[in-house]
């Protein structure tokens, strides 16, 4: 009897295993499911910044990024990132990127500026998976790329106030 | 009640014009990363979240923003801005799933 | 099985000893009343450790931007929001934005309550003015520990932000502030804790991944925002006895045991906390991990 149940129960798995397989090949798969089996794969930083800027140098200086060194809850975890090159009319600085390396997908957000921000400073509050980098990069009008990071240690507390 | 989509948006009292003041807002947004489960179905909650922020001075814009699902829940973020002229300054918020928010604030240098 | 037996037979007398001497204990302390615990830490010295470890991160978050900010808003319009058959908001009596008399009138709650023979806690006060001056049905009445009078009340506190707590423990109010200590040195659930192991005896350590606040630190924050990690897309602030009630759980206490809302145990335990705030400043909403 348990045999039975056992090689039905294998028969079963191995039946719906060649549907899913089948439902795979043809590219069939519902809409709904695809941002799950996105999800699943952790997306590397270095390919993330080579889609956005290719193979471009990122130089270190001129950005500024505050985080804390442990985060207090991880699913808030302040981000303010400055960088002190000009934001005059034809030469400021354009993006502000900021990613999370430790996440699926490490990018967080890009904050496109203006001159007429007058300061190139901004701040927010962004979720990270794990204990990673954080790191924020500087785009300016005339294309230059400036980069800094900083690890941020993110622990889940048992209690809270 | 504090539903989605509400903005505050808060920029200094006294400005004096030519001024690089900050501007911080908040907006409430669940901000729904897909990768969550309902704790009594379990079933991942689709992702919903704010992915375009525009900020707009007068008739210019000024601030453009794209954002991903890791952005918190009840978005913060504070940017600067020259207050070089009297003029409204609406932020507008759009999410995933096609609905827009905004909110807009007088900015008067004295 | 055989050892199990023997084991059992073994410990009997040992299970048996220890349950006389807790319950001997126990008609001791009853007797003497509660034996408080000493602060384990300096609250000063706590602070400044903590601001090494966390930085000021989280101040620094509140004063930025609460989205606590977001309920005072919702409190401020169910403040003036016309209820029940007399005609009236809380603004008819209190004036708007309760500029007439609000101001500082929160720090002193909860207190003593001739009427009521005990404690009065803000949301009690807020549905018994519902109840006598606006006519509001019993049905009615707000649940306590729900969005519409939790809003109310931070909006009420938020008004008296930046002023010592000042909550009474003499005359009347000493047999509950009593009462509330020994609730708060009261064992509970399966650990057999209370609140004064972690917040007075062990105050300061470092416990499940953060560090025990000490006691005064608890109640000049409430209602407070919470960053949950569960609850991502929840948007509400909690009062102070819902905080109670998690701590109540955290020390496996079962469900159906919890005190629930506003109940004696509930107010004295919130009374004996608040005072132990005394002459800190009060900061509504507050914004907590």
């Amino acid at each position: 009897m348990r045999e039975n149940i056992k090689l039905s129960r294998r028969g079963f798995i191995k039946a719906t295993g060649a549907a899913c397989t089948a439902v795979l090949m043809a590219g069939a798969l519902p809409g709904f499911l695809k941002p799950v089996m996105a999800a699943e794969e952790q997306i590397d930083i270095k390919d993330a910044l080579k889609k956005l800027f290719g193979d471009k140098k990122i130089e270190t200086g001129h950005v500024d990024l505050d985080v804390p060194i442990i985060a207090e809850n991880g699913a808030v975890v302040p981000v303010t990132v400055t960088s002190d090159l000009p934001m005059a009319a034809g030469d400021y600085v354009k993006n502000i990127y900021v990613f999370s390396e430790g996440n699926l997908n490490p990018f967080v957000a890009k904050v496109g500026l203006t001159s007429a921000n007058g300061k190139a400073e901004i701040a927010t509050r962004i979720k990270m998976r794990k204990t990673s980098n954080v790191r924020a990069v500087v785009e300016t009008s005339k294309g230059n790329l400036y980069q800094n990071m900083k690890e941020v240690k993110v622990t889940v507390g048992g209690c809270g106030g | 009640m504090a539903e989605i989509g509400k903005i505050m948006i808060k920029v200094p009292g006294a400005i004096k014009k030519g001024d690089v003041i900050p501007v911080k807002a908040m907006v409430v947004h669940p901000m729904e990363t897909g990768q969550r489960k309902d704790s009594k179905t379990q079933n991942l909650i689709p992702e919903h979240y704010i992915n375009d922020v525009k900020v707009y001075y007068g008739s210019d814009m000024v601030t453009s923003m794209e954002w991903g699902i890791a952005v918190s829940t009840n978005p913060f973020i504070t940017f600067y801005l020259k207050a070089d002229k009297a003029a409204p300054l609406k932020m507008v918020f759009k999410d995933n799933k096609g609905a827009s928010f905004e909110q807009t604030v007088q900015v008067n240098p004295q | 099985m055989k050892k199990i037996l023997v084991l059992f037979l073994l410990a009997a007398p040992l299970i048996i000893s220890c349950t006389s001497s807790t319950t001997s204990q126990k008609k001791a302390e009853d007797e003497k009343g509660v034996k408080e615990y000493a602060m384990a830490v300096d609250v000063k010295k706590f602070e400044e450790d903590y601001a090494k470890v966390h930085g000021n991160e989280l101040k620094k978050m509140a004063e930025d931007g609460n989205p606590g900010e977001f309920i005072v808003e919702d409190g401020r319009a169910l403040f003036h929001k016309v209820d029940g058959s007399a005609g009236k908001s809380c603004a008819s009596c209190h004036g708007e934005n309760g500029a007439k008399n609000l101001k500082g009138i929160s720090v002193s709650y909860p207190k003593y309550d001739a009427n009521i023979k005990g404690v009065l806690t803000l949301p009690v006060q807020i549905n018994m003015c519902r109840d006598k001056n606006m006519g509001v049905a019993k049905e009615k009445s707000w649940k306590y520990g729900k969005a519409e009078i939790t809003a109310v009340e931070l909006f009420v506190k938020s008004l008296s932000n930046g002023m010592p707590i000042n909550v009474k423990i003499d005359g009347p109010a000493s047999k509950f502030y009593e009462a509330g200590k020994k609730n708060f040195y009261g064992k509970l659930g399966e650990w057999n804790w209370n609140c004064a192991q972690c917040h007075v005896k062990y105050a300061g350590r470092y416990s499940r991944q953060e560090y025990l606040p000490p006691a005064p630190l608890l109640a000049d924050h409430w209602p407070s925002f919470r960053l949950d990690w569960g609850k991502q897309a929840g948007m509400h602030t909690r009062t102070i006895q819902e905080r109670f009630k998690g701590c109540i759980k955290n020390m496996r206490v079962s469900d159906d045991k919890i005190p629930d809302f506003e109940t004696e145990y509930m107010r004295n335990l919130e009374l004996y906390v608040m005072a132990q705030a005394n002459g800190r400043l009060q900061q509504a909403p507050g914004f907590r991990r």
